[in-house]
């Protein structure tokens, strides 16, 4: 047997654990920080393969299984407005397009959402034993998001192609848009992450919870300009950041860049507020998780 | 009990040698109902987000002290035992050493990486393959690609699962599964490794693997915390340890003095169902088979009683009995099973195995078990005993008699007692 290493120096790190709350000292909880992001990234990556490569190896239909769900809630809404069950404003792209477009933003950014709480419920047994970068596996999560949206983007083209729509130069700016939306998603994601550790309930609750939100935001129609419905649509701060990714991915013309740039600059600066939440939340919600 | 017997919580014996762990007055508090524990944790979560103290030296309601007051000291290359019954704190202590869980008073000062042995396997996913779920937990363990590629075949050769590597880890045998997980858990190069329990897995030759690997880690200069239920793991590793009972430190310091200290409060709790004799009460005509055992005890070679047989010297295992008849071909077997050693199966003796049936006449009689010399060792033992008639027709048991082995002498690296003598002759 080989042996893998010489004496080696003992490392000089040395980690202080207190009752005080790690806020007490925020220079060092950035240093802190900083570090786990760096040494998080080679782990998220891991997990991420792990992850993906485990639920393509149990499934028959694989990627299909990001490409159906857009494609059966396009067609049941078209139909649907053709039989005149629901009235749907005209739409500036053709109805089928503009349900399957929004339709893959908004999975996107629901898949953000509970991207975080999903992570650490799955890694509960993990996180009560083994101390790790706990960032890797929000991560991760994030990843997969972007993987899934890699595989929608098939379903992108296709329609862009089938429906002939033209693409603007624009559309070069999409992607700065989305990540706007899917930061979003995993801001809200990661405030209810710890809790999700303690309680059911969060689950739970997030899946009702996205089921009405989703008639809150503009997928199945366009964005409505009168009434009280409107000024809900509006405030969903899902709305500004969704809309003008469509909106720059189509048309090109951004309907409300005001807003837009407004809920992105708030989406970051309360995702790193988030993230420190979370790092400081974890200890505790672990602690009640028997190992 | 709180402060009377409390000795002065320092076990170390070496302080010049370089610091890795210290752990000063540490405290950790916990709840037993969930409903309250879960609302105590969100509350907790609100003080801490606020930056105020969450003033945790108090207990609230329905909270408890999981471990008080605790301090100790580890150098660099020490291996430090922990003792104490289930929910004595253990495995609280070494989840605060491992950083999981803040403690609520106190401080813990960590030097380098910790690896935590209690973990075995986490994050492996049945429908990967061994290497895969090795990279995986490797990496959660807090290495490198790189390093991983290093270390694989030294990985791979340790945890000895051959071509299984390729196969998905739901195709393994748990004892294959644990191998991987503890040779990626070794394969660290920790500076403290954290072994809970988990020497347990595998089979003799992997466990004597482990141990071999453990000792050329300690050389390297890697400490330990060793927890265990087996004190022959703890005596032959350790130099130190600590016996914790109900969150605090009863004893501390040289190995052999802590681990006889929680042996003899583990018989004291048991104490009052044996003292070294046992009397049933009489059956009745309707429950008796034909032969009622009424006593049990141990005699020396002069027919005293003894409170304990002492290693090595005679002793006899007395049963007496009440028989209704006569009878031919009763034959008494007596299991021994060490209950200081994970109640492992130590004696099986049997008349019938050794030819000798006994005759015996109605009346009180006296069946005797004469060993002699009592080859166990010190330690506490549970015998069954069993009187049968023929092969298969139980006649009365004892389902556990409950008795220690002392000694005279230094025994504790003896697993049996040896008969010797000691000479020089010239040739």
């Amino acid at each position: 047997m080989k042996t893998s290493s010489p004496n080696r120096a003992p490392s000089a790190a040395e980690v202080v654990y207190t009752p005080a709350s790690d806020l007490r000292h925020p220079a060092r909880l950035f240093v802190q920080m900083w570090r786990d992001l760096l040494a998080s990234r080679g782990l998220a990556w891991r997990l991420l393969v792990r992850d993906i490569s485990a639920l393509y190896r149990q499934s028959f239909l694989g990627f299909a299984w990001a490409l159906l769900p857009p494609i059966v809630m396009a067609a049941g809404f078209t139909l649907a407005g053709k039989a005149n069950v629901i009235t749907v404003e005209a739409t500036q792209l053709p109805y089928p397009a503009y349900v399957v477009l929004s339709m893959i933003l908004w999975q996107t950014f629901v898949e953000a959402l509970h991207g975080p709480v999903v992570a650490v419920t799955n890694a509960k047994q993990m996180l009560a034993r083994i101390n790790f970068p706990r960032e890797a596996i929000a991560l991760a999560k994030l990843g997969e998001v972007f993987f899934n949206f890699g595989v929608k983007l098939i379903l992108i083209v296709a329609v862009f192609i089938w429906y002939q729509m033209p693409v603007t130069w624009a559309a070069s700016l999409a992607p700065l848009a989305l990540l706007s939306l899917i930061l979003l998603g995993t801001f809200f994601g990661l405030l209810l992450a710890p809790l999700g550790v303690l309680y059911q309930d969060v689950t739970q609750g997030l899946t009702v919870f996205t089921g009405l939100w989703l008639f809150l935001t503009p997928i199945v129609y366009p964005v409505p300009q009168s009434g009280t419905f409107a000024t809900v649509v509006k405030l969903n701060p899902v709305t500004p950041l969704l809309v003008t990714t469509r909106e720059l991915a189509t048309t090109g013309v951004v309907s409300d860049p005001h807003r837009f740039l407004v809920v992105s600059a708030l989406t970051i600066a309360g995702l790193f507020m988030t993230w420190v939440a979370f790092r400081l939340a974890m200890p505790f919600a672990i602690e009640r998780v028997s190992s | 009990m709180k402060n009377a017997q409390r000795r002065e919580p320092v076990a170390t014996t070496s302080n010049e040698t370089e610091e890795q762990l210290l752990v000063e007055g540490v405290s950790k508090k916990f709840c037993r109902s969930l409903k309250r524990s879960l609302l105590y944790g969100v509350r907790d979560i609100a003080a801490e987000l606020s930056g105020r103290s969450r003033h945790s030296q108090a207990l609230r309601k329905g909270e408890f002290w999981a471990l008080d007051k605790v301090s100790f000291r580890l150098g660099r290359g020490e291996s430090m035992g922990l003792v104490g019954r289930n929910g004595a704190g253990k495995t609280t202590l070494l989840r605060l050493i491992s950083g999981l869980i803040k403690p609520d008073a106190g401080r813990l000062r960590v030097k380098g990486r910790v690896a935590p042995l209690i973990a075995l396997g986490a994050g492996f996913n049945p429908i990967l393959t061994g290497r895969e779920n090795l990279y995986v937990n490797m990496s959660i363990l807090g290495l490198t690609r790189k390093e991983i590629d290093a270390r694989l075949d030294e990985i791979v050769d340790f945890a000895d699962i051959g071509d299984a590597l390729e196969a998905p880890v739901q195709t393994y045998s748990s004892g294959m599964a644990a191998r991987l997980g503890f040779a990626c858990a070794v394969h660290t190069d920790p500076d403290v490794l954290l072994v809970d329990e988990v020497l347990a897995v595998g089979d003799l030759k992997f466990r004597m693997k482990c141990y071999r690997h453990l000792a050329k880690l300690q050389e390297r200069g890697t400490s330990f915390i060793l927890v265990s239920h087996n004190p022959h793991a703890i005596l032959t590793v350790c130099q130190t340890a600590i016996y914790l009972s109900h969150g605090q430190i009863m004893a501390a310091g040289n190995t052999a003095s802590v681990m006889s200290q929680y042996e003899e409060d583990l018989f004291s709790i048991s104490q009052a169902h044996t003292n070294g004799s046992l009397r049933l009460p009489e059956k009745s005509t309707r429950e008796s088979l034909g032969l009622d055992i009424t006593a049990v005890n141990f005699k020396d070679g002069y027919g005293t009683v003894l409170q304990a047989p002492l290693s090595g010297k005679p002793a006899s295992v007395c049963i007496s009995c009440k028989a209704h008849r006569e009878m031919d071909d009763v034959n008494l077997t007596v299991a021994v099973s060490n209950l200081s050693m994970e109640n492992e199966r130590v004696l099986y003796l049997s008349s019938q195995y050794d030819n000798q049936p006994m005759s015996i006449k109605p009346g009180n009689v006296e069946l005797q078990l004469h060993l002699p010399y009592c080859g166990l060792s010190a330690g506490l033992y549970s015998a069954k005993i069993v009187v049968s008639q023929a092969t298969v027709n139980m006649l009365d048991c004892v389902e556990s008699f409950r008795f220690r082995v002392s000694s005279n002498g230094i025994t504790e690296q003896n697993l049996f007692y040896q008969p010797r003598n000691w000479k020089a002759s010239s040739l």
